[in-house]
């Protein structure tokens, strides 16, 4: 059967079938996108942090721009080739189109891998009078634990770290004993790590896990369900925890037999009362005493926990997001494993590539305190090479201040119109000023910077996805230190664990990476299996590259309101 | 919407055209972000930059909605199916931006005449 409308326009709406439906398919898409920058608005709008603002390398972004706008250009040349039967000009603005699409998204991953190499970190100070809330960022060293200390890792002859070596940010635990809960499933993942960081050392059961059996004539009898010494593996815990949770369930059902005939007992003794009131009454309580004893007699008890301990104290290196409290001789681990034994030293090795106080100033300020006292007590300022570098930026502050107060003198600005230096600027010291007062030496800075020029912070191209750790020179500029875990308020690579900023900033545009990919199947399908249906009924194909078309276009379009709002704003 | 061979062409020369306008104003936008004496309002990102931005945007959006996209020689069925998913975005974004005028409110915030006090509110630790 002929399909009807899929080449000429129906009559009374003037179009044919797939221009309706793409442009159905492409409201929705805009009530989607909508309700995703509403997102955007109200995160940053009610941001309880620092809004990052201007924080993203504006190169790749732009190069991504200039992709899609060509590609725009060359998907609606390639319909136009059609109409005027040209296939030869279609397939070449098809091939661009596509070519196009992939540069773009390999540009997109250069800038996630970035993002999830990058580490920040929230400090925290117990005695300081907004709790710190310093922010370093930067990328993590490597590290070695040697005879129970955690030391600085080493590249061997071949330029490469030891199979030992991990990057330094994890709690470093001498364990003793690992105790299961069993009411609640354990992630197999942290039990598969654990064995495997134990390497020949057992962890085996400290006591026999007893079951409860009850024979016909109603005598209790215990049996051995999982035997002492028991090396821990997945099969032991699930079993004890499936003979638990059965058990409980159990105990569950007979409480609840209980108590209906307890309600039934009443109800036959003539009680009209509501069943509130009779469940508040002596009578029904009393009832209650002397079932629980009945219940105490037949209700299975089993161990709730498993522990299992070490042959011999083993070192584990955790992931500090699977710990959720630690102290001096216990961790607690997301899934309620507790790890019992000696936390040790624990320190993040962090080359910083940027100092941040806005979060402290921003603290310091709802508390009435002065945002240049807060700064000053931070455990930051109490490394010395960080000091330098801060002490350097208050030197280029001070040159910036003057530049701004003269500009303001010059166009006869008064009162709040003057201008005055941005949060960033004020609390902030980026990784390209950081690049900068290393290559000055830290020394002459308010000199250089007063001057026309101004201080020398390497372009855009050097720092095509931000800061470049590989570069040997710029490295140089990223101060190495050691922060002890007690000062580690909260940390994370440049995640949606991070802040919200990010949490948005992925959920946008990893929609949009997905609408390129999908947009470059149905392209590519044109181009690689259009030819038949050119030469059978090429203007239908026209209609179908149109349709295609709009969809790209659709998707240009969401990125001409990304670009600025996530890179430029 | 462009039909004959003759239309097509005309319609390629626009297609170049705005395509050429777009890249110019990619690089406006960039400029106004990034080139000190091109910095709009106050020094560093503001409310103006804001509106400059978006603007520019939108200008650029708009000229893909009309050329690229046919819009500028499309049935009215389109508008109307294009035009209500858009006001329905702009009103979740609108939701958004009214909720700022609207804050969370405690009793002993509000002035006599039923108002919302924000010098007392400042004042207060909750």
């Amino acid at each position: 059967m002929e399909i009807p409308f899929v080449v000429n326009a129906r009559k009374d709406t003037g179009l044919f079938n797939s221009k309706v439906a793409i442009w159905l398919f492409l409201a929705s898409e805009v009530t989607l996108f909508g309700g995703l920058f509403s997102g955007y608005l109200f995160l940053r709008l009610y941001a309880d942090y620092p809004w990052p603002e201007r924080t993203l390398p504006v190169l790749p972004g732009l190069i991504n721009t200039f992709i899609l706008i060509l590609s725009s250009v060359t998907v609606v040349f390639a319909w136009a080739a059609l109409k005027l039967r040209n296939w030869r000009n279609f397939q070449i603005n098809m091939w661009i189109t596509l070519i196009c699409a992939t540069l773009f998204m390999v540009l997109k991953s250069i800038e996630y891998k970035a993002k999830f190499s990058h580490q920040a970190v929230r400090i925290k100070t117990e005695d300081h009078s907004v709790k710190d809330f310093a922010i370093l960022e930067g990328h993590l060293n490597k590290a070695e634990v040697k005879d129970g200390k955690l030391v600085k890792a080493k590249k061997n002859e071949e330029g490469d770290y030891s199979d030992n070596a991990f990057y330094a940010n994890k709690i470093i635990f001498k364990a003793d004993e690992v105790t299961f809960t069993l009411t609640r499933h354990f992630y197999d993942d942290f039990l598969y790590e654990i064995v495997k960081q134990a390497g020949e050392t057992k962890f085996e059961l400290v006591e026999d896990y007893m079951q409860v059996i009850i024979k016909e004539d109603g005598s209790r009898e215990e049996e051995v369900l999982v035997n002492k010494g028991e090396e821990l593996s997945a099969p032991a815990i699930e079993a004890a925890e499936e003979y638990f949770l059965g058990r409980r369930s159990d105990d569950a059902k007979l409480r609840t037999r209980y108590l209906k005939a307890a309600f039934a007992q009443r109800r036959e003794a003539g009680d009209k009362r509501a069943g509130w009131e009779i469940a508040q009454s002596e009578e029904f309580l009393a009832l209650q005493a002397e079932q629980n004893k009945e219940i105490k007699l037949r209700s299975f008890s089993a161990p709730a926990t498993m522990t299992f301990k070490a042959t011999e104290p083993v070192i584990l290196h955790l992931d500090p997001s699977v710990v959720v409290s630690r102290s001096g001789n216990q961790l607690r681990l997301r899934d309620d494993t507790l790890i019992g034994g000696e936390l040790l030293d624990s320190s993040m090795f962090l080359a910083v590539d940027g100092i941040d106080f806005r979060f402290t100033a921003q603290r310091a300020e709802e508390k009435g305190i002065s945002a240049e006292s807060a700064i000053e007590k931070s455990w930051v300022l109490k490394q010395p090479e960080l000091k330098k570098v801060w002490d350097a930026h208050q030197e280029w502050l001070r040159a910036h201040v003057e530049k701004l107060d003269k500009k303001s003198d010059d166009k006869g600005l008064v009162g709040e119109d003057r201008y005055v230096p941005t949060e960033n600027e004020k609390y902030r010291v980026n990784w390209d000023q950081m690049v900068a007062y290393h290559r000055l030496g830290y020394e002459g800075i308010y000199d250089q910077a007063a001057t026309d020029e101004g201080i020398q912070k390497p372009g855009w191209i050097e720092g095509f996805a931000g800061a470049d750790h590989y570069d040997e020179e710029m490295s140089k500029a990223f101060v190495k230190v050691t922060i002890p875990r007690e000062n580690i308020g909260f940390e994370s690579t440049f995640t949606p664990r991070w802040n919200t900023y990010y949490a948005i900033y992925f959920t946008i545009t990893g929609l949009h990476g997905l609408h390129v990919i999908g947009g470059m199947i149905v392209l590519g399908y044109y181009l690689f299996f259009g030819r038949k249906m050119y030469e059978s009924n090429p203007e239908w194909l026209a209609n179908r590259v149109e349709v295609g078309g709009l969809f790209w276009h659709f998707v240009d379009l969401v990125w001409i309101f990304l670009f600025p709002i996530l890179y430029l704003m | 919407m462009a039909g004959s061979p003759e239309e097509v062409k005309k319609a390629v020369k626009a297609f170049t055209f705005v395509g050429g306008i777009l890249f110019i104003f990619t690089i406006v936008t960039v400029a106004v972000a990034t080139v000190p004496w091109l910095d709009f309002g106050g020094h560093g990102f503001d409310m103006v930059d804001c509106v400059i931005g978006l603007l520019i945007a939108t200008f650029k959006a708009t000229l893909v909605m009309l050329i690229f996209m046919h819009l500028n020689q499309e049935k009215p069925l389109i508008y109307l199916i294009y035009g209500m998913a858009i006001l329905m975005a702009i009103f979740c974004m609108g939701l958004i931006g009214w909720s700022k005028s609207d804050p969370i409110q405690f009793g002993n915030e509000k002035k006599a005449d039923g108002f919302y006090n924000a010098e007392k509110a400042a004042t207060d630790v909750h």
